[in-house]
């Protein structure tokens, strides 16, 4: 049996699973505990890989078995491999909940499957950086789905050798991109039209955009066209981590998008790589921890919550994964696992976070109330990329 | 000139490194040693396997020629190298004043029928008879009549687009007797080409192959270990062992009058009077055969004529085989010897009921031949 | 005993009621759920579908957009294009194993190419990547003759990853039909007048040619539903990498309607297989 189709059953075998799981009424309930009850004997999450270690890599890093001790919650993870995957898991019905970049919790808000979370209960939120709190991606009419988790940049990195000055413009890898033809490394998912819209935002006043997600007809085929050009001029687009790593230390790139995690990478081999977050801002992410309407172990899902915002978690978590801590109690402490961290991650500086669009889904309804507008949807992207990178 | 002249063929397997395949078929194959030879191909290290040790042999033009023997002893690898899939180590072949001993199969003007038919799988009937036509680019309608002619000598006309797969053991063998003579060869080869057949089949097949080989005129070389098959179709044959050819002659000569004592038991049935009961029967020391047919059972009373030989003894065993009973006798002088006899007016009761009888044996002095010990 | 017999078939039913049901039950209702799926429609935004809201919007797409056409054809030729050089260099290999080399090569030979199978589909992309990519060894045997290496975004990665990783697939068959040729057609063959090329023109290839089939149902079907070769090696897109891409962002009902084409190229392809003799050869 071709892998094609084996993939397209298991898609859609996870499909009715989660069909048959979640019943299809997306009405969220603002039904919220009032009280923290006795704590369960486990906890199931969804992860990003890096965001509950328990020391095995790095007995440093251990996050997860203070907690177990604590609350006897014996914890049980399992990584999601894309934002899309983690919905798909979340909706199967189970998990208690999981750490969710913008493009999942939006949609698992608009969907009812994750649940609002009464933050009165949780002793860590007062802490937390306000610029972290009830935004779009976290929240609804006001209420939080969630506790943050971490928030990072996308980046432009640049081999210093080849590119002596550093960049304070995205333009290197758009019009004046000609003299790296070929060496451009480009994040390989549909989500980067946004980064496209940013660049159009700064160059094209023109066409209006006011949130990089949400772009209509005119402003969508602008976008395509700079992303065409760019294609033209040889970019090479990563689909892992490791693409990017390999080809930039072996040469074959020489400026492109980034992580903070792969530029770490590089500088700890040595590699003549460094990353700027150029003037018109850039894309990001900002991951919430949710919990499921329905979930098994509610009380532990509330604990982990508060856990993850305490200081000693958070520190290590987001220096572990290379991200902002997200309160000043978190930086501190992760100063001292990594002195300098919360300057590198610009932490406390709302000024470098506002130019900072975090990862979004593309809705037809242009995600405003206004009906008279109307955007391109996620598939529209999909299929926009698909026709960029596959003609 | 004789058809074929074989000059001390001899042929090893094994311990000679780079002496194997013949130039032709040895690239197209790689079958060399392989199932239809029955020749011990890959044997122990450096320890040659002597096949062939060593033929001299005349085939005259248009002769039906058999190779009688038991397996191993060297008849088949003798057509394969006649054929050209072996390449002899020491000696040589002359094929019509030609020297061919180092020429590949398809520069021979020789045909082979396969023991198993080798047909092709993926070929029609008519396909598999043009075969070497095609190869040898005979034009169109030339092949066509040709091999219309040909199947129809073989009483198979009609069949040309059935595969083999669609055949009968009979009609397969029939095929491959097409394939091969429709190329006009002036010597054709069979090895064992009757082996798989039924015993009825079998027999006919025997008559057609005599009918088909005096229809075409040309020299047929016959490989078998069946002796009677040897003996009703051959002008000639040649009785091997252990690589040699033990006799060389008419089915007569090698039937009445075997050579040694291995063509003796190989012909025929083993019937042998050896030391004392030679001795003492015959009336001088050596080994004598007699055939069971020439033997007359009689009363033990009864007195031998002059020119008769006999001795007395007891059955043993009788077999009744319908038009022949078969007894074994044992002699009172030692030893045993074999008797048939015609069911002229026995019935089978009377036959069986002869065991445990005592009998005198008597046959004509001229009937006991010396054999040497070979 | 005739007892037995009834009792018998009852016992040989319960036995293969398992697999049986499950072929039937996981296999073939996968199958048709992925059937469904590629019918109905799904929430733009949350991307969930609604079973049994019935459009041919999938459908639509995938003729209307041009894209989709130009990757179902470049996948296409891709798994011809891998399959043909599979056949290639299989063939010599195959034939000298079953008809040349002696026993022992033969068994060392079966061993090397079995060999690959064991080691991880991921280990030997990866490995690809590394001679690949620049500063690779590619690189250094090209730069002696003044060519640059390929890098890793070039369509032609694909087509020799691909086809190293399937090569065992087409050899294995090969052998196998090379193998079970009697000596004796050949030695016909010689023996009624053909030379050596003309015997394997009109023998053997005929006769190793449903194995040739046989090992290009592996590597054509493969071809087709690889995606994870392409996306590591090269930065072209194949019919599985769209519906990766759309079973995770997109539309699961595109990326199900997608999939039904290398399911309907394969049954046409094995249908043509099997009038061919492939399967006996396998």
């Amino acid at each position: 049996m071709k892998r094609s189709t084996v993939l397209g059953m298991l898609a859609a075998v996870a499909l009715v699973a989660a069909a048959c799981g979640t019943g299809a009424s997306p009405k969220p309930s603002l039904d919220m505990p009032s009280s923290i009850g006795e704590a369960e004997d486990e906890l199931n999450l969804i992860i990003w890989a890096g965001y509950a270690e328990r020391g095995e890599v790095d007995p440093a890093y251990d996050w997860v078995t203070p907690f177990e001790t604590e609350t006897g919650c014996k914890v049980n993870t399992t990584d999601m491999g894309s934002s899309a995957e983690g919905v798909q898991l979340m909706e199967s019905g189970q998990y208690d909940g999981g750490s969710f970049s913008g493009n999942a919790t939006d949609r698992l808000m608009a969907s009812g499957t994750v649940a609002p979370v009464n933050v009165s209960l949780l002793s860590n939120y007062a802490n937390v950086f306000e610029g972290l709190k009830n935004k779009a991606h976290n929240s609804k009419d006001g209420v939080a789905y969630g506790v943050p988790h971490g928030r990072g940049p996308n980046l432009l990195a640049y081999n210093t050798e080849v590119v002596t000055e550093a960049p304070t413009s995205w333009d290197p890898i758009w019009e004046g991109g000609s003299e790296y033809a070929g060496k451009i490394s480009i994040y390989g998912y549909s989500d980067f039209i946004a980064d496209a819209a940013i660049h159009l935002m700064e160059t094209t006043p023109d066409l209006k955009i006011t949130n990089p997600y949400q772009l209509n007809q005119a402003q969508f085929d602008a976008a395509v066209a700079l992303l065409e050009a760019q294609r033209d001029n040889g970019a090479v687009y990563w689909a892992s981590y490791s693409d990017q790593v390999s080809g930039f230390a072996a040469g074959d790139l020489v400026i492109g998008t980034t992580w903070q995690f792969q530029v770490n990478l590089l500088q700890a081999e040595g590699e003549p790589v460094e990353a700027v977050l150029p003037d018109e801002g850039s894309t990001g992410w900002s991951d919430t921890w949710m919990i499921h309407k329905d979930a098994a172990h509610p009380n532990c899902m509330y604990l982990w919550m508060n856990h993850m915002m305490s200081a000693e978690a958070n520190g290590q978590a987001t220096v572990w994964f290379g991200e902002a801590p997200t309160s000043p109690q978190a930086c501190t402490y992760a100063e001292t696992l990594s002195p300098g961290h919360c300057d590198l991650t610009h932490a406390t500086d709302e000024a470098y976070y506002s130019k900072i669009w975090y990862w979004a889904t593309p809705r037809a309804d242009c995600a405003d109330t206004d009906a008279a507008t109307t955007c391109k949807d996620q598939a529209a992207w999909t299929e926009a990329w698909t026709s960029l990178t596959g003609s | 000139m004789p058809a074929i002249r074989l000059e001390g063929l001899v042929k090893h397997f094994g311990g000679e490194p780079g002496r194997r395949a013949p130039a032709g078929g040895g690239t197209a194959g790689g079958g060399v040693g392989g199932a239809a030879g029955g020749s011990p191909g890959g044997s122990a290290q450096n320890e040659a396997i002597v096949a062939v040790a060593g033929i001299d042999l005349e085939i005259v033009d248009g002769e039906f020629f058999s190779m009688l023997g038991p397996s191993g002893s060297g008849k088949t690898t003798t057509l394969r190298m006649i054929a050209g899939f072996e390449r002899p180590t020491a000696g040589r072949i002359v094929l019509h004043g030609r020297d061919v001993t180092d020429l590949p199969p398809f520069e021979r003007d020789v045909n082979t029928v396969f023991q198993d038919y080798a047909l092709f799988p993926h070929m029609s009937v008519g396909e598999n008879v043009a075969y070497g036509l095609m190869v040898r680019k005979v034009p169109r309608p030339e092949r066509e009549v040709r091999v219309a002619d040909a199947l129809r000598m073989v009483r198979l006309e009609g069949y040309e687009r059935r595969r083999p797969g669609q055949l009968s053991g009979g009609q397969r063998q029939r095929v491959a007797l097409a394939r091969a003579l429709v190329n006009r060869p002036r010597v054709l080869l069979l090895d064992e080409p009757l082996g798989a057949l039924d015993l009825k089949l079998r027999e006919e097949m025997q008559i057609e192959l005599k009918a088909i080989q005096q229809a075409v005129g040309i020299t047929f070389i016959y490989v078998t270990h069946d002796q009677e098959e040897a003996l009703t179709m051959s002008d000639r044959l040649a009785v091997f062992n252990r690589g040699r050819i033990e006799q060389l002659g008419t089915p007569a000569d090698v039937y009445e009058r075997p050579a040694t004592r291995f063509v003796a038991g190989f012909v025929g049935t083993s019937n042998l009077l050896t030391g004392d009961s030679a001795r003492a029967i015959i009336g001088s020391a050596g080994t004598f055969t007699v055939r069971p047919e020439k033997i007359h059972l009689v009363d033990p009373a009864a007195t031998p004529g002059p020119d008769e030989a006999s001795a007395t003894g007891t059955i043993r065993e009788v077999v009744y085989l319908g038009p022949d009973t078969r007894y074994i006798v044992a002699l009172d002088a030692g030893g045993e010897l074999v008797v048939t006899q015609q069911n002229l007016a026995t019935s089978s009761m009377e036959a069986l009921a002869a065991k445990g009888r005592v009998v005198r044996l008597t046959w004509k002095r001229q009937h006991n031949l010396p054999v040497g010990d070979g | 005993m005739t007892w037995l017999h009834p009792r018998r078939g009852l016992q040989l039913r319960l036995l293969l009621a398992g697999p049986i049901g499950w072929l039937g039950v996981v296999y073939l209702g996968a199958l048709l759920i992925l059937l469904l799926n590629a019918f109905w429609t799904k929430d733009s935004f949350t991307g969930r579908v609604e079973p049994f809201s019935w459009t041919l919007d999938a459908f639509d797409s995938l003729i209307t957009v041009e894209v989709y056409r130009t990757i179902a054809i470049r996948t296409v030729v891709m798994a011809i294009l891998v399959t043909a050089t599979d056949a290639l260099i299989a063939f010599p290999i195959a034939y000298y194993m079953a008809r040349i080399a002696s026993a022992r090569t033969r068994g060392l030979l079966v061993i090397a190419v079995l060999m690959p199978l064991w080691a991880a589909y991921l280990a030997k992309v990866y490995a690809w990547r590394t001679i690949i990519q620049g500063k690779g060894p590619l690189e250094w045997v090209l730069a002696p003759f003044g060519i640059a290496g390929p890098g890793l975004d070039e369509i032609a990665n694909t087509w020799l990853v691909l086809s190293y990783l399937w090569l065992p697939y087409m050899i294995l068959p090969i052998y196998a039909s090379l193998e079970r040729i009697p000596g004796s057609l050949l030695e016909a063959s010689s023996d009624l007048g053909a030379r050596a090329g003309s015997t394997f023109r009109r023998v053997i290839l005929p006769l190793a040619f449903p194995g040739v089939v046989a090992g290009s149902i592996f590597t054509f079907s493969l071809t087709l539903g690889d995606y994870i070769t392409p996306d590591l090696v090269s930065d072209t897109k194949f019919i599985g990498n769209v519906i990766y891409d759309n079973s995770s962002l997109g539309s699961l009902p595109l990326a199900a309607a997608y999939s039904l084409l290398p399911v309907a190229i394969m049954i046409v392809y094995l249908l043509v297989a099997r009038r061919l003799g492939a399967f006996e050869s396998l």
